[in-house]
């Protein structure tokens, strides 16, 4: 909110031609909550380690030369991989808990976006992508239902790789901690080779995801103008006045500035 | 050494007696049990009460009865350490029925056997080895006119203990790969009452069979399993983790093709197949025909066999992972899954291309609107 005398408006020569003209208002509103974004960005890093270290631990495509004494090649990847895997786990938790202290658009029931509307949402969604027509997408505050259908599919992913991962890990000390609570996954996935063709399988995953992920961030940026990309790093987003949310009707919310005559503020849904 | 006398064991004498019949020394048999105990985990420190169980021993009866099989368990198990442990062990374990080690045949063979269970109901051990076909009712493998499976039914009535011997007896190895023709399965699939230990491998190394039989002439109980109810005394550590090349697996040096410089050099063996390190299994350590060499000591990949089913979980055997069923054969989950990675880079491209396209296109005729309108009162106080 501005205090003193009332400026007059912007007139930049270029402003109206070389930005899309918005209608109304526009304000900035907190979405994504500092644990979930901690958790993002570990995540990221660590899935890009895991995968690069994994790849190398499938197919060792460097052989060192010499004594076997004079080399650790192998055991230093296996040693990053391993250390990826406790802070992709340390993500993991922090995740779980904002499943159960986040807002509506982090929660547990979140996750599950699978109502009748959200079906066709995701039909709309899906049929926009493939037009390319921006003007018949439906908008969400949050994610878009399809968008959170392809996040939840990384989280079960995530779980898997985790559960084969260490019931891997756990065979170099057999009857200690991991080997123990994983002793059940062996025999259910057809013997400790199938627990590594699942966790090789499910790896593949990250990088379509990765590069779709990325992509569709940038583009909803780039065509919304709504500013998500900085949202994993800031929190919050862009609204305008005269956009209707499948997930979230603004116009009624009380703090949410054209209704108060306050701007800019931070509207934290509830 | 054992210089062994044609002795029999009468069947009121004890081992103790038998052996010094046979003009075994004290020292040959303390060395014996020595060895055991240390293969069982026990320690040197047991060998004292080893010795002393197995010298009381009552000869003790044993129904080994063989199944759908190559008897390759048999040949293995007679070579343990030294040859004449392996006749103590026969001795020990007093076969009165064993398809190629006696030398009784036809209906002499059967009524020994019928006898021998009628008399030491209850209480004899049945070996078993190869598999039960169930297809058909079992009529892969007969003898003296009744399926296997009857066999073994009858058997088991009157057993202990079972000793399922090989990979065949557990899990029904080749026979029961895919696509199975006969119906093979292992004991554990039929006989479900009593205590069954699996020996695993294809063939297991004789000083397991061996051990096992001391530990339950020892204690009167077979060792504890894990949960495959292999023993834990020989099947407790990875190959993997006990392997001789292991230190070439950590320094990244592989063997790459068969007859490369790599193999010459005894490098790891993980990029042509090598299962060890899904396998549990004392290869590496007690190995095989008294400490000659093992597999892997021998330059090929671990294969596997004691792990379950391993036949179709650890094949192809000079891959490092299994085929995916479903997509072909030659198709695998690195040229599956590369080329879903890189089709989905590929369509992300044109789609952004496309994108492109059409939000400087859409862009082009939103310049051509004409001004909107001043901003509102309200607009101008947004600093």
């Amino acid at each position: 909110m501005t205090t003193g005398p009332a400026r007059p408006p912007a007139r930049l020569p270029w402003f109206d031609t070389r930005l899309p003209r918005m209608r109304g208002d526009i304000t900035w509103i907190y979405l994504w909550g500092a644990p979930l974004r901690v958790s993002h960005w570990l995540a990221a890093v660590s899935l890009v380690v895991l995968f690069g270290t994994g790849l190398f631990i499938s197919f060792p495509f460097w052989v060192s030369a010499g004594e076997a004494s004079g080399h650790f090649l192998m055991g230093r990847f296996r040693f990053v991989h391993f250390l990826a895997a406790t802070v992709i786990v340390f993500a993991g938790i922090i995740r779980v808990y904002w499943l159960f202290a986040g807002n509506q658009f982090e929660r547990w029931p979140a996750l599950w976006p699978f109502t009748r509307a959200n079906i066709g949402h995701m039909g709309a969604m899906l049929k926009s992508y493939l037009t390319l027509d921006p003007k018949i997408q439906p908008h969400f505050v949050g994610h878009n239902p399809l968008a959170q259908v392809a996040y939840t599919a990384i989280y079960v992913g995530t779980t898997i790789m985790m559960i084969t991962g260490f019931t891997l890990y756990g065979q170099s000390n057999p009857g200690g901690f991991f080997f123990t609570i994983f002793q059940w996954v062996p025999g259910m996935m057809g013997g400790l080779q199938g627990v590594r063709v699942v966790h090789h399988t499910v790896a593949w995953l990250y990088p379509i995801f990765f590069s779709i992920h990325i992509y569709l961030a940038i583009r909803a940026d780039y065509i919304e103008r709504a500013g998500v990309v900085s949202s994993m790093l800031t929190g919050g987003r862009f609204v305008a006045s005269h956009e209707k949310f499948e997930d979230c009707d603004l116009g009624d919310h009380p703090s949410v500035p054209w209704h108060t005559g306050e701007h800019p503020t931070w509207v934290k849904p509830q | 050494m054992f210089l062994r006398k044609a002795e029999p064991w009468l069947d009121g004498s004890t081992l103790g007696e038998h052996l010094e019949e046979s003009g075994v020394s004290r020292r040959s048999f303390l060395e014996f049990c020595t060895e055991m105990a240390v293969v069982l985990g026990l320690g040197s420190a047991a060998a004292p009460s080893v010795a002393k169980a197995l010298e009381t021993q009552k000869r003790p009866t044993v129904i080994w009865l063989e199944m759908q099989e190559c008897t390759g368990c048999v040949e293995s198990t007679i070579r343990s350490e030294a040859p004449t442990i392996g006749d103590l062990v026969l001795d020990v374990v007093s076969l009165d029925y064993s398809e190629t080690l006696m030398a009784a045949a036809g209906h002499a063979a059967e009524k020994a056997r019928a006898d021998s269970m009628a008399k030491n109901k209850g209480s004899y051990v049945l070996i078993v080895t190869g598999s039960v076909p169930t297809k058909e009712d079992g009529i892969y493998c007969c003898v003296a006119g009744k399926t296997i499976r009857q066999h073994l039914e009858e058997a088991a009535e009157g057993a202990a203990a079972i000793i399922a011997l090989g990979a065949c007896a557990h899990w029904g190895s080749v026979q029961a790969a895919r696509p199975n023709p006969t119906g093979a399965v292992g004991v554990r699939d039929i006989i479900k009452n009593k205590p069954i230990i699996n020996i695993a491998g294809c063939p297991p190394i004789g000083d397991v069979v061996t051990a096992t039989v001391v530990h339950y002439l020892t204690f009167g109980r077979l060792p504890s399993t894990d949960r495959e109810g292999r023993p834990l005394f020989a099947y407790g550590n990875r190959i993997h983790d006990q392997c001789s090349r292991r230190a070439h697996f950590d320094a990244g040096q592989y063997v790459e093709v068969f007859d490369d410089e790599n193999a010459r050099r005894g490098w790891c063996l993980y990029q042509v197949g090598c299962k060890g390190p899904a396998t549990y299994s004392p290869c590496p350590i007690v190995q095989w025909n008294q400490r000659t060499s093992w597999p892997i000591g021998a330059g090929h990949p671990c294969i596997g066999c004691t792990e379950p089913y391993f036949w179709d979980t650890m094949s192809p055997f000079y891959r490092r992972l299994p085929n995916v069923g479903g997509f072909g054969v030659e198709e695998r989950i690195d040229t599956i899954g590369a080329s879903l990675a890189i089709g989905a880079a590929a369509g992300v491209a044109a789609h952004a291309g496309m994108t492109v396209l059409h939000q400087i296109r859409s862009r082009k005729n939103m310049k051509q609107l004409p001004e909107h309108a001043p901003a509102s009162p309200e607009d101008s106080n947004n600093g």
